[in-house]
């Protein structure tokens, strides 16, 4: 840690607390999860065992691949492939380790370069322990897979002209100073996310800066994605229902999954005008995904976005999920968001303000 | 009947198998539950009943559940009410009576704290979201579509639903997108004995006896409260709550609520849950929070210019 000439003391304070906790971590990570699960699985179990590059693929009691656990999306790998990688899908060890390394320093920026005394958003803490603990970097160039390019399809027409999803808005509007004019005269002004209606959860799961955990429990009817992010669940019936009505709307839409082999399939539709992914169209967006246990701390994940209305052809992205230790905390989102109530009266005084110079310069 | 069916039921059947099972030796075996099957049921008296076991051998309580009281209103007795505004909500609005759900029919509150169950009674509806806890001080926490707590998150008039993993039992809630997570494997070192943070759902081990679950929750927030009466509790608040399968379709619900810093003595409530039996039944999203913005930031909303 110490060769990282750019972080401040105070982040060098923060990293040796951390590797301080290391010890009781190690103990703990090597008594539980991922790996008892394939050793009891291994042995209870050798008939319907798979080989996988990880080894045999664990198994819930009745059978199915065991999802079961914690894990991160967590990743330095773009979406979409940047030019300078144009033609290329792999990176060397030594690029992706590089971009691994300086995955984290845009992270401890992120957190220290913030000038208040204590960081707002603590990656350090919050955001990175997987990195530090060491999952191997993800050597694509791009987390998109089809188109070959590693870029999204173009937009449709029909696409361009949508306008930006209500619940989707941003009420701060760069001012290209670095700062910004807020736009918040009611809290639906602020966005979904901020006024935590829905804060994520996908699909498509993907990551973000911070909280990329993602809790699985399944059962042989029914598989439940809890985002870390929001504490926001999904729960996706196995049992070959159909989906729900096209007049029900659900937050993170309405999924249907089923297993193909050993990997688990699915379909999501009916999403919320306001919460579609991309600015895409509620009504033609289906999302599917697929999760396969590739190893011990490893599912492979991939989500294939098809939406006509919005782009030329569907486009998938692969998203390696890491084994993680759990468990996570309750993120009571709305309970204590102080945000809504800064950002507001925070525009309040700012137009107060405004009146109080402009009388001034009229009289 | 029970040890009979205990044999001749092997733990990998399925549900399915097993309730055809059970249906199929019930003349033989059960009389008096086939007598009890015929006659019209009883309130408050099930016949005996041994519930489907899943995959690992644990009782099997997957499923969409629902109370049926008027707790959330009031857990102890009470009659019909206009409700909030019943010149706009008419019957809309109007909150209906019930019997309670308290063993006994009192809560055990210590002096002061019975006058500060009243005060909240009186400000339910005074909500003043301030950038800071006190914003916690007043109003009913249902009404801001806040984490409804434990017990009263099961009596919320909307359903939930059990869903069991290997290690970990999610209660997924629709009021307000709740969520439990129950840890139901006391040798996995990775999952804290204590509550790491307070919340407003608790901290929840959980473990069979017998068919029954049974589930210890601590390392509550003191803001929940139990009902629109204002009934309330501290941070010391102890649930310690019990779910056992009555029939295929019933539930019997108990919670003993314990909080010495705000009762004199630990308090039970019980009711039943019942099982929604719509086909393809599923939850569906109840994000009040997009319903409440006005309510709680409207204060600071922009006012149209004099």
């Amino acid at each position: 840690m110490t060769n990282h000439p750019a972080f401040s003391s105070r982040a060098v304070k923060i990293v040796f607390v951390t590797l301080l906790c290391a010890p009781a971590f190690v103990a703990a990570q090597s008594s539980g999860g991922a790996r008892n699960a394939v050793t009891k699985t291994a042995k209870k179990d050798t008939k319907s065992a798979a080989s996988t590059k990880g080894g045999t693929t664990p198994r819930t009691p009745d059978g199915q691949p065991d999802l079961h656990g914690y894990w991160t999306s967590e990743s330095f790998t773009p979406l979409e492939r940047p030019a300078k990688y144009a033609g290329r899908e792999f990176l060397t060890d030594e690029e992706a380790e590089a971009a691994q390394k300086a995955g984290l320093q845009r992270a401890y920026d992120r957190t220290y370069d913030d000038p208040a005394e204590e960081p707002v958003y603590d990656s350090t803490t919050f955001g990175l322990t997987p990195a530090l603990e060491g999952f191997s970097p993800n050597k694509r160039t791009s987390l998109i897979v089809d188109p070959p390019d590693g870029r999204m399809p173009p937009r449709t027409p029909e696409a361009m002209a949508r306008p930006r999803a209500i619940g989707d808005r941003d009420y701060i509007e760069p001012d290209g100073h670095g700062g910004g004019i807020v736009h918040a005269d009611t809290p639906r002004d602020i966005g979904v996310r901020t006024t935590c209606v829905s804060m994520s959860g996908g699909p498509p799961i993907l990551p973000g800066a911070y909280n990329n955990g993602l809790h699985i429990l399944q059962n042989p009817n029914y598989l439940v994605l809890q985002a870390e992010y929001g504490s926001e669940l999904r729960t996706i019936p196995l049992d070959g229902r159909p989906h729900a009505s096209a007049n029900i709307h659900q937050w993170h839409g309405d999924g249907r999954g089923h297993w193909e082999g050993d990997t688990l399939v699915v379909e999501t539709t009916n999403f919320r005008p306001e919460a579609t992914f991309r600015n895409a169209n509620p009504k033609t967006l289906k999302i599917t995904e697929r999760f396969k246990r590739v190893a011990a701390d490893q599912i492979e994940y991939s989500f294939t976005i098809d939406d006509p209305s919005t782009w030329t052809k569907p486009w998938t992205a692969i998203v390696p999920l890491h084994a993680i230790k759990g468990p996570f905390f309750e993120y009571a989102c709305s309970e204590s968001n102080m945000d809504v109530v800064n950002i507001m009266a925070g525009a309040r005084a700012t137009e107060r303000a405004a009146e109080v110079k402009a009388k001034g310069t009229s009289k | 009947m029970n040890l009979y069916l205990r044999k001749i039921v092997p733990t990998f059947v399925t549900i399915a198998a097993a309730t055809l099972i059970l249906t199929a030796v019930k003349p033989v075996a059960g009389q008096a539950p086939a007598a009890a099957q015929n006659r019209v049921p009883t309130p408050g008296q099930f016949p005996p009943y041994k519930a489907p076991h899943t995959a690992d051998g644990k009782p099997d309580l997957n499923g969409i559940w629902q109370a049926f009281v008027t707790a959330d209103i009031d857990v102890q007795d009470h009659d019909a009410q206009a409700g909030p505004h019943p010149e706009i909500m008419g019957a809309y609005g109007a909150w209906p009576g019930g019997q309670g759900i308290v063993e006994g029919g009192e809560i055990p509150y210590k002096p002061e704290a019975l006058a500060q169950k009243k005060a909240n009674a009186e400000k339910r509806m005074v909500v003043n979201i301030t950038s800071d806890p006190h914003r916690h001080d007043t109003g009913d926490p249902e009404l801001k579509c806040y984490n409804p707590g434990v017990p009263r998150t099961n009596y919320m008039p909307f359903p939930f639903q059990i869903i069991q993993g290997t290690d970990t039992i999610l209660f997924s809630y629709e009021f307000a997108r709740a969520v439990r997570t129950i840890y139901m494997n006391p040798n996995d070192k990775t999952i804290p004995k204590e509550a790491p943070a307070d919340s407003w759902m608790g901290w929840s081990h959980g473990h069979f006896e017998g068919d029954t679950l049974v589930i210890d929750s601590t390392g509550f927030i003191p803001y929940t409260w139990f009902d629109r009466a204002g009934d309330y509790h501290s941070d010391a608040l102890h649930v310690t709550e019990r779910y056992t399968p009555v029939s295929p379709y019933h539930i019997m619900y108990e919670a003993t609520i314990e909080d010495p810093k705000v009762f004199t003595r630990p308090w039970k409530v019980s009711f039943p849950l019942y099982r929604r039996m719509e086909k393809n039944s599923q939850l569906v999203d109840f994000n009040c929070t997009e319903f409440v913005l006005d309510l709680l930031y409207g204060q600071y909303s922009k006012r149209p210019s004099k």
